[in-house]
């Protein structure tokens, strides 16, 4: 009580030195400039790398960029051969892996956000899930290729999409989640005080305010599984020739990526260049897109 | 509107010339509550509440932060049912139905009991939209009787004439005032018998304030009025009736007059004059 009524001379302590608070300041301003060196000279190391990759990426995938690329299937060393059955397995198996897994994300999310909030099985549920989310992906491949491929007798396109299916599930049930959360509880009161049924609240409203949220979620999802190819090694395994038959081996640009990119002859090296740079730009228009998507909810 | 009938009670007090209500006979009790509790888990919210709602008259509630208002009317609609671990006993009487009865259909008790809540909460569409929302959840109107609906609605409300022209626009481009004039047509579309205001106005501009205060003197002629204020002086212009809450308890309802000049309690009189709360 007497500290806030009493001159400031008879605060506890020696007499306030400016010699000492002048060091202690300069002392700081050293740290200041330490620290800030450190993290600037951490970001450009880290730029100056990914621009490394972007500028090689650029410098040797421009230079076997042909129309041939897009119109030519694979071919054996030296006769022209292009992209083209790569390309399309890759979309054929990105797409379908993303239709099939995004209902069940999206209904696996709702379930966490809406319904079994707190509850024991919720929590369970999501564990799993976010295990699942960071599950290294070769495990995925060679659950599929245990489930599907060699009960059924070979590899095939549609395992390929299944198993890009399974790692889009919990990045969308992650997504779904967490967006349908961010809703404030008194618009779901509002939408249930008008006497609207559970399902009506979360169909027509929550999915409503949170639809550009949970789009990114997919986005991202399909940004992901396009570049994957360890779960597609065990699973559609890759196809020299043109094929968009889901019962037959397909072939995908990852994985030519990586059948091409260490083979001894020059040309399919430098498909492999062109392949990895056609995913690339795919990955980076997919993510600059998401980005956008998110900053139109804010 | 309320400025001529605030007029002629410069006079009603000691309070600091706190303006009331003249005072109104209380029609028969709308809904009736009886001897209720209601528990958070263990925790006892309200304990044996006994209050009636008059037939289209406004009822305040006051009392600090805690005291159980705004669980209260929470009870009205069940809004409670949403959160496991919350639960209420005793009686809640409407039309002869037991409010809390678990039997209750819930999605037609709330439609003939409304809600606005302390914030705006626009619904992400446009503001016709916004309106037959609720109106399509219980009933089937032709195109233009809809119409018809949300014109009377946004006209009860006093907004009809700042979106008449824009209804196909978003509800979320409109102004805070105006976002919470909508959420009240939006419950008054459905047509219930009671609407609960749950501080209304907490939100708002002084204008907007004014306005929805203006707008529930008016909408007292269709509709039973809950009211849940922070604000004595609003409790003092709109309601007939106020009620005051401590720690869970309903400490004393009265007329409004009464309340804030001559309450019968002192610890009601000590919260109306401001030392504790």
């Amino acid at each position: 009580m007497s500290a806030t009524t009493s001159p400031a001379g008879s605060i506890p302590g020696a007499t306030k030195d400016m010699r000492v608070a002048r060091a202690l300041g300069s002392r700081r301003h050293r740290i200041n400039t330490l620290i800030k060196v450190a993290c600037i000279a951490a970001t450009a190391l880290g730029l100056l790398l990914l621009a490394s990759i972007l500028f090689t990426l650029l410098w040797r995938g421009v230079a076997g960029l042909s129309l041939s690329v897009f119109t030519n299937s694979t071919k054996s060393p030296g006769s022209n051969g292009g992209l083209l059955n790569a390309i399309v397995g890759s979309l054929i198996q990105t797409a379908l892996g993303t239709v099939i897994g995004t209902p069940i994300g999206l209904m696996v999310g709702t379930y966490l956000a809406e319904y079994g909030r707190g509850s024991l099985l919720a929590n369970a549920v999501r564990f799993v899930s976010d295990v699942l989310l960071s599950a290294p992906s070769i495990l995925i491949g060679l659950f599929i290729y245990q489930l599907l491929v060699e009960p059924f007798g070979g590899f095939s396109g549609i395992a390929g999409c299944l198993a890009l299916a399974v790692i889009v599930i919990p990045i969308v049930v992650r997504t779904t989640e967490d967006m349908l959360g961010l809703i404030p509880s008194t618009l779901r009161e509002a939408v249930i005080g008008l006497g609207a049924p559970k399902w009506k609240m979360i169909v027509l409203i929550c999915y409503r305010a949170a639809k550009e949220g949970i789009a990114t979620g997919i986005l991202l999802a399909v940004a992901r599984i396009a570049g994957e190819t360890a779960p597609l090694l065990f699973t559609s395994l890759g196809n020299l020739n043109w094929s968009v038959s889901l019962g037959q081996p397909m072939a995908s640009l990852p994985v030519t990526i990586y059948q091409y990119a260490g083979s001894a002859f020059d040309d399919w090296v430098q498909l492999a260049w062109v392949g990895a740079l056609l995913i690339t730009f795919g990955v980076l228009a997919i993510n600059i897109s998401a980005r956008v998507l998110l900053r139109r909810t804010k | 509107m309320s400025a001529t009938t605030m007029s002629g009670q410069e006079k009603s007090g000691g309070f600091g010339g706190m303006q009331t209500k003249p005072a109104t006979a209380m029609n028969a009790a709308r809904i009736a509550i009886d001897n209720l509790d209601f528990y958070y888990g263990d925790h006892k919210a309200l304990k044996e509440i006994k209050l009636d709602l008059p037939d289209r008259q406004v009822t305040g509630m006051i009392g600090p932060s805690g005291c159980g208002k705004s669980t209260l009317l929470r009870v009205l609609n069940r809004m409670y049912d949403l959160y496991p671990g919350q639960r209420a006993t005793g009686q809640v009487m409407m039309d002869g139905d037991n409010i809390i009865d678990p039997k209750m259909d819930l999605n037609a008790l709330r439609a003939r009991v409304g809600m606005v809540f302390q914030k705006p909460t626009p619904f992400p569409m446009t503001i016709y939209e916004n309106i037959t929302f609720g109106v399509k959840l219980h009933e089937r109107l032709s195109k233009s009787a809809m119409e018809e609906r949300v014109e009377w609605s946004l006209t009860r409300a006093a907004l009809w004439g700042e979106v008449k022209d824009r209804l196909q626009a978003s509800a979320m481009g409109l102004s805070g005032g105006q976002q919470q004039r909508l959420c009240i047509a939006r419950t008054i579309a459905v047509r219930p018998e009671v609407i609960l205001l749950d501080e209304p106005t907490s939100a708002l501009d002084p204008i907007s304030t004014l306005k929805v205060e203006e707008l529930i003197d008016e909408l007292k002629n269709d509709f039973t009025i809950a009211i849940v204020t922070h604000n004595m002086q609003q409790a003092a212009r709109c309601a007939d009736q106020v009620a005051f809450f401590y720690l869970g308890e309903m400490v004393e309802c009265a007329p409004a007059a009464q309340i804030f000049t001559s309450p019968k309690q002192k610890r009601t009189q000590e919260y109306v004059t401001g030392r504790f709360g």
